[in-house]
C-alpha cells in the first residue's frame, strides 16, 4: 500500500527544484526540513527579526525559486526531521509533527557535510565546522564573540572569513593547507562566477588586513585559561597563534544519509547529497531530478540529464586542483593518542591496537568506530584511510537505521499518531 | 597419494562457536587454523544480544546443556579467554496477563527440575524492581546467569590462542574431500591439508549441505545512546519471549521484549524472530511495538535516544535443535551450527566439546546422551554426507 505524495527530504535548492518540477509534471509533493525555514545550507534564513546578510545576486535566486513554490502550492513542513525510510516503504518523519508516512517515491536532497580532518585538539569546546560558523552569522546576521582562526582547506574558509569581515569581525587568521594563488591557470579557467565571487571575498580580507597563511596546517590545537592556541606549520616553520574560537573545514562530502537501499518505492538523491558540487548544480540538478523522477512515475520518457551538472563537475575538478594539498598525508603522522571517534573517543592508539588490515566488523565491533550516534559520518573516512583501505570509503560496513539519533519519546509519539489512523 | 596435514585442525568460520572450539583445542597443543569467509564475528555473533541465559531454553536437553555451559563460560571467565566478555547479572523476567503468568510458572518449574546453578530468588508483584513502571503483574528475579556480547567473546577467544591460532580471512571453504588420514579444503584460490575439519559457519553450512534443514531467524535489534550504567541491574525480559522461543511459530500475546543493560550505559532492546535471513530488513511499525512496551516497562528509556537499529540473522534447524557431531560418512568432519538463538549461550561447552572429539577424546562424561541428541545422522536417511 503506497500513498499519493512523492516525499521531499531538504527544503535546500536541490529539494525545492525538484519539488517545482514534479508538481508542475502533475505529482502531490510534500516537503519536509530539519530546520526552522527553508533554504538550505546556502539559503539559510536568518532568524526571525534578523536581517538577511545574503548577497544581492543569492537573494534574488531564492526570491525567485520561492515565489515558483508558493505558486505551485508546496507544502514545506519545517522542524520536521527524516528518521528514515524501512524496507516496507514507510518513513518515520519527527519532530513538529511525529508520524508515519508511506510516499509513492522519496527525494533525499539533504545537501552535504564538512569534513574535518582529526588533529590534536579538534575536540575542544570552542572548535567547531566553518560551516557551522557561516550557519550562526547566517541566522544570527552578527558574527560570534571573541577571536577566530579559519583553518583547513578549500574556497569556503575566504567565503566565511569575507562574511565575518562584513559583519565587523575579521577572523585573526585564515590557514589554508593548499596554496590556491599559486594556480592562476587552473583559475582562469573556472565559470566566471566563481572568480568574481573570489575576487570579492579577496577585496575584502585584504581591506581588513586578514593574515591568509597558504600550504599551511594546524598541527595542534590546545587550551588554556587565556583560550585556544593553533599550532601552525608551514614547511619547516612553525608558528602559534592565540585565538577563543576555531573554524575547522577540510572540504564537503555528500550527506547521503546512509541508509540500506532497500525501499521498496523509487528513492532517488539530488543535489549535494548525491555528488556536491555546490549550489549551482544543486538547482539545476534538483529540478532535472525532479523531471526525471516525474517522468518515471508516470511512465514517460526521462528527458536527458543536465548540461550544468557536467560544466559545474568540471569547475569543481579544477577547484580541487587549485586547492589540492598533502593534509591527508599528514594522518600517519597523528600522535597516537588523537581522538578519531568523537562520540565515543576512540584514538588511532585504539585503531592500531587492532592489529593490521582488521575487517570492517573488527573496526566497529572491537575497535568501536562508528558505533556512536553519528554511525561514523564524521569518522568512517578518516578510520578507513588510517586502516589501509584504498577508495574513498566514507562508512565503516553496512549503513544502518535510522537517518538521525530519534528520541524514544518521538519514535512512541509517532506510533501514537497511528492510533484512530483508518485501517 | 593424499599429502601430510598442514595443520591438525581446521575450522570453517569464525564465529563464537569456532573461535570457542580453536581456543580450546590451542590449549590441547594442536595446530589449528581458523577460517572465515570474511572475519571473526561476521555474522551471527556480531549482531546478537548475549545473554547466557537457562531460563530462555526449551526444557529437557537444551535447558541442560545450557546449564553446563554456563557453568564452564564462568569457570573461562575467571582470568581465562572469557574475562572480558562475561559478566555475572541478575536476570528479571516479567508478565502482564494470564499466559505469560503461565509461561513464568513454567520456567520457576524447569529451574527446580534441573536444580542450578540458575535459581529463582524472588518471585512477586512489580515491586521486585525499584523503576519499573507499569504493564508488569508479575516479576521473577533469578541469580545465577549472565551477559557476554558475541564479539566480545570472539574477540576473548582469539587473542587469549594469540599465534597458536593460524587465522585466514578472507576465505571461504567451498568443499572438502575426506580420506583415511584427513581432510583436503577447497578454499577457492588455494587448498589447506588438515588432519580433521570442523565446520561452524552458521547458516554458511547450509550452503555447503543443502540437505540440511538450516533456516535464517531474523531478529530487530535496537541500540540507545549511553546514560547512566547499573540503574537496571540486568536483563528485563517479557514472558512472551519464553513462550515465543518455545511455542515455535505461533505468535507471542505480548511483544517477546528484552530490554539489556550494557556495560557501555546504553540500552540493548530486542527482538523479533521473522522467517527471512536478509540483515538489511527492518521495519518501524516492528520497532515501534517492541520500543512501546519496553518504554511501559522501563520508563528511563523514555529519555534516551535511539542510535541505531539493525537485524541479526540466526541459523535455526527445522526441528528446533542444532547440529552438533561428526558426519555419518566421515568421521573427520564435525559440524556445529544451527544455534539459532542459543550460540552464544552454548559456546563454551560445544567448543570444548568439539575440541575432545577431535583430540579423539571423546565428549565429556555425562553429556553423551545430550549431544547425541545434536548429531546430523538425525537428517540421513539417504543423504551422503562426504564430499561436500
Ligand atoms: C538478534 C539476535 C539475538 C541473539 N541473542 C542471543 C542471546 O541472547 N544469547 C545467545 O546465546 N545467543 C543469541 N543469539 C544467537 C547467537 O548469536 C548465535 O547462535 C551464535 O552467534 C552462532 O554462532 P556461530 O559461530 O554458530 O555462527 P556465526 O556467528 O553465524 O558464524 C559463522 C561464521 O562462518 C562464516 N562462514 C560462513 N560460511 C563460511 C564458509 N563456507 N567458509 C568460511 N567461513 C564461513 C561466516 O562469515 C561467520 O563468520 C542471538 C542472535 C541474534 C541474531
Amino acid at each position: 500500500m503506497t500513498g499519493q505524495v512523492v516525499l521531499v527530504v531538504g527544503a535546500g535548492l536541490a529539494g525545492l527544484g525538484a519539488a517545482v518540477e514534479l508538481v508542475r509534471a502533475g505529482q502531490r509533493v510534500t516537503v519536509v526540513d530539519q530546520t526552522q525555514a527553508a533554504g538550505g545550507a546556502i539559503h539559510r534564513q536568518p532568524l526571525p527579526g534578523r536581517p538577511s546578510i545574503a548577497r544581492t545576486a543569492e537573494h534574488r535566486r531564492w526570491q525567485s525559486l520561492m515565489a515558483e513554490v508558493r505558486a505551485a502550492g508546496i507544502e514545506i513542513r519545517t522542524e520536521t526531521r527524516f528518521g528514515g525510510i524501512d524496507s516496507t516503504g514507510e518513513v518515520l518523519l519527527t519532530g513538529a509533527a511525529p508520524g508515519f508516512l508511506r510516499p509513492k517515491a522519496l527525494v533525499l536532497a539533504t545537501g552535504a557535510r564538512e569534513a574535518v580532518q582529526p588533529r590534536p585538539g579538534w575536540t575542544l569546546p570552542g572548535v567547531m565546522t566553518v560551516g557551522a560558523i557561516q550557519t550562526y552569522l547566517k541566522t544570527q546576521a552578527a558574527p560570534p564573540l571573541g577571536r577566530i582562526a579559519l583553518a583547513g582547506s578549500g574556497p569556503l574558509l575566504l567565503a566565511a572569513a569575507a562574511q565575518l569581515c562584513a559583519l565587523g569581525r575579521p577572523p585573526v587568521a585564515v590557514i589554508e593547507a593548499g596554496r590556491p594563488f599559486a594556480h592562476p591557470l587552473a583559475a582562469l579557467r573556472l565559470p566566471p562566477g566563481y572568480l568574481a565571487e573570489a575576487a570579492a571575498y579577496m577585496r575584502r580580507l585584504v581591506v581588513a588586513r586578514v593574515l591568509i597563511l597558504t600550504a599551511s596546517h594546524v598541527t595542534r590545537i590546545s587550551e588554556d585559561a587565556a583560550g585556544l592556541t593553533v599550532e601552525i606549520e608551514r614547511g619547516a616553520r612553525r608558528r602559534r597563534l592565540a585565538c577563543d574560537l576555531v573554524g575547522l573545514h577540510d572540504g564537503i562530502r555528500p550527506n547521503d544519509a546512509g541508509l540500506p537501499d532497500i525501499a521498496p518505492i523509487p528513492v532517488v538523491r539530488l543535489g549535494d547529497c548525491r555528488e556536491a558540487l555546490g549550489a549551482r548544480a544543486a538547482l539545476a540538478d534538483g529540478r532535472n531530478g525532479g523531471r526525471r523522477l516525474a517522468a518515471q512515475l508516470s511512465g514517460t520518457l526521462a528527458p536527458a540529464l543536465s548540461q550544468e551538472l557536467q560544466r559545474q563537475r568540471r569547475a569543481q575538478g579544477l577547484l580541487a586542483r587549485i586547492y589540492a594539498n598533502d593534509g591527508a598525508d599528514r594522518l600517519a603522522t597523528l600522535p597516537g593518542d588523537t581522538v578519531l571517534c568523537r562520540c565515543e573517543m576512540r584514538t588511532l592508539d585504539d585503531l592500531r591496537a587492532l592489529g593490521p588490515a582488521p575487517t570492517d566488523r573488527m573496526l566497529r565491533l572491537d575497535g568501536r568506530f562508528s558505533m556512536g550516534p553519528c554511525q561514523g559520518r564524521f569518522c568512517a573516512e578518516w578510520v578507513q584511510r588510517l586502516a589501509g583501505r584504498s577508495g574513498p570509503a566514507r562508512r565503516i560496513g553496512a549503513a544502518r537505521y535510522p537517518a538521525a539519533p530519534i528520541t524514544v519519546a518521538d519514535l512512541l509519539a509517532a506510533q501514537k499518531s497511528r492510533e484512530g489512523e483508518s485501517p | 597419494m593424499t599429502p601430510s596435514p598442514d595443520i591438525d585442525v581446521a575450522i570453517a568460520g569464525a564465529g563464537v562457536i569456532g573461535a570457542s572450539t580453536a581456543w580450546h583445542l590451542a590449549q590441547a597443543g594442536l595446530r589449528v587454523a581458523i577460517i572465515d569467509a570474511e572475519g571473526p564475528a561476521a555474522a551471527a555473533s556480531g549482531a546478537s544480544d548475549g545473554a547466557v541465559s537457562v531460563a530462555s531454553k526449551k526444557p529437557g536437553v537444551m535447558a541442560r546443556l545450557a546449564s553446563a555451559s554456563l557453568a564452564h563460560t564462568a569457570t573461562l571467565a575467571k582470568g581465562g579467554p572469557l574475562s572480558r566478555a562475561f559478566r555475572r547479572r541478575p536476570s528479571f523476567l516479567f508478565g502482564q496477563g494470564p499466559e505469560e503468568a503461565a509461561a513464568l510458572d513454567a520456567l520457576a518449574a524447569k529451574l527446580a527440575q534441573i536444580g542450578g546453578p540458575v535459581s529463582v530468588e524472588n518471585d512477586g508483584g512489580a515491586a521486585l524492581l525499584p523503576g519499573c513502571g507499569m504493564g508488569v503483574d508479575r516479576i521473577v528475579r533469578l541469580m545465577g546467569e549472565g551477559h557476554m556480547p558475541g564479539h566480545k567473546a570472539v574477540h576473548g577467544y582469539l587473542a587469549s590462542a594469540g599465534d597458536r591460532v593460524q587465522r585466514i580471512w578472507p576465505a571461504r571453504l567451498k568443499g572438502h574431500e575426506a580420506d583415511a588420514t584427513g581432510v583436503t579444503l577447497d578454499l577457492g584460490m588455494s587448498q589447506l591439508r588438515a588432519g580433521f575439519l570442523i565446520v561452524a559457519a552458521g547458516l554458511g553450512a547450509g550452503e555447503l549441505w543443502p540437505q540440511l534443514p538450516l533456516i535464517p531467524r531474523a531478529g530487530q535489534l535496537i541500540v540507545t545512546d549511553s546514560g547512566p550504567a547499573g540503574v537496571l541491574p540486568g536483563a528485563l525480559t517479557a514472558a512472551a519471549y519464553l513462550l515465543a522461543k518455545t511455542r515455535d511459530g505461533a505468535p507471542p500475546p505480548r511483544p517477546p521484549v528484552v530490554i539489556d543493560p550494557l556495560s557501555t550505559g546504553q540500552y540493548l532492546v530486542g527482538s523479533t524472530r521473522e522467517a527471512h535471513g536478509d540483515p538489511r530488513l527492518n521495519d518501524f511499525a516492528t520497532i515501534a511495538a517492541l520500543m512501546e512496551r519496553a518504554a511501559a516497562v522501563w520508563p528511563p528509556l523514555l529519555g534516551r535516544r535511539i542510535i541505531r537499529i539493525f537485524t541479526g540473522v540466526r541459523a535455526a534447524v527445522a526441528d528446533g535443535l542444532p547440529v552438533f557431531g561428526t558426519l555419518p560418512d566421515s568421521p573427520r568432519v564435525l559440524l556445529a551450527t544451527g544455534f539459532e538463538g542459543d550460540g552464544i549461550c552454548l559456546s563454551a561447552l560445544i567448543g570444548r566439546e568439539a575440541a575432545r572429539i577431535a583430540c579423539g577424546d571423546g565428549v565429556t562424561a555425562g553429556l553423551e546422551a545430550d549431544l547425541a541428541a545434536l548429531s546430523p545422522t538425525r537428517f540421513t536417511k539417504h543423504a551422503r554426507w562426504g564430499a561436500a
